[in-house]
């Protein structure tokens, strides 16, 4: 008779993410014995951690090179042959950006680095589809939300 | 072990960058067959539901509005696009997002419905859809960290290790989490009790459909055989 009421609370809606939420702390836990094994050989590769911040580089840690548009930078794709331009848009940096690397030798870690450069390289070029996907996400989220926001799917005032 | 063990005969690619989409005669069939009930469902209009009533001799029907009506077809397009596109993906990482993708939008469907009950079993629902987000990306990066890629036409020719057995678990138990199969099925039963049948029904189809993509998937990257 155990197993049915077991059957039985599992069958109550509030129940479920406490179990769900058990489960996945025990799976989480089980990881911890789990020998890692990382593959040294990844697809997106990065130079030694403080190699370019020792070489005063304002760009560290993530100088790859390139000139824009006429020299790649060090980018790997998985399948170069579906992605002929790979690198080159890699060493672009927008005219504010150069102006603050010749400030400081801390342009690299800062929140300007993010125009152009390597984070654009995968996210709009060799693993584009994903930003699509992601966008349309967010954009999903935000049709429910601002439908419910609009409509009031419950009259509030009665319960 | 290669693609054609479980898919059958390897049809084509489409090349989106470092995300190939891929079509084995398996795929090909499940891609087909969620494309045809989605344009089903994209021409369909909803049921109502009529209740017979005590004491009386007339019925009482439930009906869906027109707004209602407009967003959850929108929505059950909208899963339906994303069921189809996460039958053909090549691409780990992909997959998961398809899968995010329709576990926000089985909230969305729901989350027009005027009854409290279904409205309290969606938001348990919507928890754990957010907490299985994290077994299901962190199973994906766990898969990357072990084998370097997240193609599965890579995936397919290295040879498994332990980490990437315990990654493919999270991966497994995320989609458990996000379409509401076996012990986690109470609060996706609970929203179906609500009028505008056909609608409701893309929510069973994408994690149907998505289930046994994903045991191919973990057979992919597992290979048992």
């Amino acid at each position: 008779m155990r197993i049915g009421r077991l059957w039985n609370s599992l069958a109550t809606p509030k129940r479920i993410p406490r179990v769900f939420s058990i489960i996945l702390g025990l799976v989480l836990l089980a990881g911890f014995i789990v020998p890692l094994t990382y593959d040294v050989h990844q697809l997106y590769p990065r130079p030694t951690p403080q190699l370019q911040i020792s070489e005063k580089d304002p760009l560290a840690p993530y100088d790859r090179g390139g000139v824009p548009l006429k020299e790649p930078g060090i980018v790997k794709a998985q399948y170069p042959n579906y992605a002929p331009a790979e690198g080159m848009v890699t060493g672009y940096l927008s005219p504010i950006s150069i102006g603050v690397s010749n400030t400081t030798l801390y342009y690299g870690t800062s929140i300007y680095s993010s125009p152009g450069g390597l984070i654009d390289e995968i996210l709009y070029y060799s693993r584009g589809f994903d930003t699509v996907l992601e966008s349309s996400i967010l954009m999903m989220a935000f049709v429910v939300a601002s439908w419910v926001a609009i409509h009031f799917t419950m009259r509030r005032r009665e319960d | 072990m290669d693609l054609t063990t479980l898919g059958g005969q390897f049809i084509g690619i489409i090349p989106l960058g470092d995300i190939v989409l891929y079509f084995t005669t398996f795929n090909l069939f499940m891609f087909a067959a969620v494309l045809v009930f989605t344009v089903l469902i994209a021409i369909s209009r909803t049921e109502s539901q009529v209740e017979a009533q005590f004491g009386t001799l007339k019925d009482r029907e439930k009906k869906v509005g027109k707004a209602e009506f407009k967003i959850r077809r929108f929505l059950a397009i909208v899963c339906g696009l994303a069921t189809a596109g996460a039958m053909i993906t090549g691409d780990v990482f992909d997959f998961t997002l398809f899968v995010a993708l329709i576990g926000i939008v089985n909230i969305g469907i729901v989350a027009a419905v005027k009854e409290i009950d279904v409205l309290d079993s969606a938001f348990q629902y919507g928890i754990i859809a957010m907490i299985a987000s994290l077994p299901l990306f962190g199973g994906a990066a766990f898969i990357l960290a072990s084998t370097g890629t997240l193609s599965l036409l890579e995936i397919v020719n290295i040879p498994t290790t332990t980490l990437m057995l315990f990654g493919s678990i999270l991966l497994f138990l995320g989609v458990a989490g996000e379409t509401g199969v076996a012990p986690f099925f109470a609060t996706k039963a609970e929203m179906f009790r609500t009028p505008g049948s056909p609608f409701l029904l893309i929510i069973h189809l994408s994690s149907l459909m998505v289930i046994v993509r994903i045991i191919e998937i973990l057979l992919i990257i597992n290979k048992p055989f």
